[in-house]
């Protein structure tokens, strides 16, 4: 156990490494999901005008939208990594080594949730500094745990299809998972205002709950209520994409 | 024991390509195996299904005593391996890679550093440890991949072609390290194309062609198979070379010789005989303008074997001295 956990982390500090070496390679992550939401924001800061919208300013609205945009960030980001590391050998050295495959996964996929906070921080303290309400120590706490999970999921999804390919022009569909989980989400209207086959898709998507728990103390308190269904969301999808990640690795050397 | 045990192996792929077709071999612990063949034989395909990378689809294998197929974590611990192509995070420092693989074969943290150093010390990288392997030549980073592949003391080590493209002098570091471990008793299963690096490291070479094997033994014993060394003589008086060729015939056949050579005799000593031959020669009042002892080589035994010719058998490979 212990000798699989020092795995795990060795594996974790290997993909920070990358961030603390080149730097210029981690800004384009840390800064889009900032630019999406402050770039909507300019454009369509007054949809919270529209009836039924509610008593939210639009720009706290969509902030955990951009939370949840950094977590499918990094899931593509470890994917493609893990499709260079194929390219290149490096992948193969990992499955030398005598722990279970599936602890190289937990690395692989620990990475992308302990990265995924670099650009959910720049976000928030942007956010802070445009004027978005303080969603309160418990509301951030929830969202962090949602948005960590959520990028394990997102992680789960693009490694599975870096060992399906196993290259690096795969990167688009990687980055797809994540577009259409959140894409198909009230991330930028309340689900009463969505079209009606948008607001079907929202209702099914475990997405939702997932964003709706991340809003939490953005929109509204936080409540168990609303925290219990995004945490049995997230663990549902680590569950169901960890078994493909897993079916992969296992298809790999066969 | 031996060390590895493969029975029958086999390895198709879904495209139907039969890579590895049903290769038998026996490797006793200690032995330095080479494992040659030209470009797309079967080599790199065999040694990832004996470092458990690759699933066999015909046949079994055991390395270090434990199936390839189903106990393959077993297998993993007791294995060193340095594939083709040295796979290096190039943002880390050469000790960083070497802390990392001990991590990644569970060695205690206590014991990392102290192994580490002494490893990179081996192959002549204590100066470079520090820096980004990005920094490193090529030769650097073999010979590191050779190091990290090193850290857990293997029972068992894979070099997969570990001097392709190498200049000489690391070329020559590598081939000393696989002597150093054939001395300290490990088993070595070494891939080349290189004819002159299997004959001299190799205590017995296997010879793939087209996923089967059609020749192993020492390297000795196999070009003995496709004749004898012979010894091609020019005399700096050659007014009586009929009583030459008598007095030669007590060591071999005299051959009809070459052009420009006067007397060729098969030498089964090969080169300890070379003395007696002068000798014999100088008593008997000839003196020797050349000579030069011509023995089979293993790309011979590859073309009697195969009716081809190994690929880059006439690469010239540096011997190191």
């Amino acid at each position: 156990m212990g000798t699989n956990l020092a795995v795990v982390v060795a594996l974790v500090r290997r993909a920070l490494n990358e961030i603390t070496r080149v730097p210029g390679a981690a800004i384009p992550g840390v800064l889009a999901p900032t630019i999406f939401v402050v770039g909507l924001t300019s454009v369509f800061g007054q949809a919270d005008r529209v009836v039924g919208f509610g008593e939210v300013d639009f720009r706290t609205f969509v902030v955990p939208v951009g939370f949840l945009q950094a977590a499918g960030f990094t899931g593509a980001a470890t994917g493609v990594n893990l499709a260079r590391d194929i390219e290149q050998g490096w992948f193969d050295r990992l499955l030398l080594c005598p722990a279970p495959r599936l602890t190289v996964l937990t690395g692989l996929v620990a990475s992308a949730a302990l990265r995924c906070l670099l650009p959910v921080a720049f976000l928030f303290l942007v956010a802070m500094a445009i004027g978005v309400d303080f969603p309160g120590v418990d509301g951030l706490l929830v969202a962090l745990v949602l948005v960590m999970g959520l990028a394990s999921v997102f992680a789960c999804f693009a490694v599975a299809l870096a060992l399906r390919f196993r290259t690096q022009q795969a990167a688009p569909l990687m980055q797809m998972g994540s577009f259409v989980g959140v894409l198909f989400t009230p991330a930028y209207a309340p689900k009463d205002l969505l079209a009606g086959w948008l607001e079907v898709l929202a209702t099914v998507n475990p997405v939702t709950l997932v964003l709706t728990g991340a809003r939490q103390g953005f929109v509204g308190g936080v409540t168990w209520g609303d925290t219990w269904p995004a945490l049995l969301a997230i663990v549902g999808l680590v569950l169901a994409f960890g078994a493909l990640a897993t079916r992969g690795l296992r298809r790999y050397s066969g | 024991m031996a060390a590895i045990d493969v029975r029958g192996l086999e390895r198709e792929y879904r495209s139907g390509l039969k890579a590895v077709r049903g290769i038998d071999l026996a490797v006793a612990p200690g032995e330095v195996y080479g494992f040659l063949g030209p470009n797309g034989a079967g080599k790199t395909t065999t040694v990832r299904m004996l470092v458990t990378l690759l699933r066999p689809t015909g046949g079994s294998a055991t390395v270090a005593g434990f199936d390839v197929a189903t106990q393959p974590a077993q297998v993993r611990k007791r294995i060193g391996v340095a594939l083709q192509e040295a796979a290096l995070d190039l943002l880390m420092t050469g000790r960083e890679l070497m802390e990392l693989q001990a991590t990644l074969h569970g060695i205690p943290r206590r014991d990392v550093r102290a192994r580490a150093e002494d490893l990179v010390g081996r192959v002549g990288l204590s100066q470079a440890a520090g820096r980004r392997v990005g920094t490193y030549s090529g030769g650097m980073r073999r010979r590191l991949d050779l190091a990290m592949a090193l850290i857990h003391e293997p029972e068992v080590l894979f070099l997969d072609e570990p001097t392709t493209g190498l200049d000489p002098t690391s070329r020559a570091t590598l081939w000393d390290e696989v002597r150093r471990l054939k001395a300290e008793g490990t088993t070595v299963f070494l891939t080349t194309q290189y004819l002159e690096e299997a004959d001299q490291l190799a205590d017995r070479v296997g010879i793939i062609a087209d996923g089967v094997i059609v020749a192993e033994g020492t390297p000795a014993a196999l070009k003995a198979e496709v004749g004898l060394p012979h010894l091609d003589i020019t005399l700096m008086d050659c007014s009586d070379l009929t009583r030459a060729r008598e007095l030669l015939q007590a060591f071999g056949d005299v051959r009809p010789a070459p052009a420009g050579v006067d007397v060729s005799v098969a030498v089964a000593g090969g080169a300890t005989e070379i003395a007696p031959v002068v000798r014999v020669l100088d008593e008997a009042g000839f003196t020797v303008a050349s000579l030069e002892l011509v023995a089979p080589s293993l790309d011979d035994v590859f073309a009697e074997k195969t009716g081809r010719r190994l690929e880059g058998a006439a690469e010239p490979v540096a011997a190191p001295a």
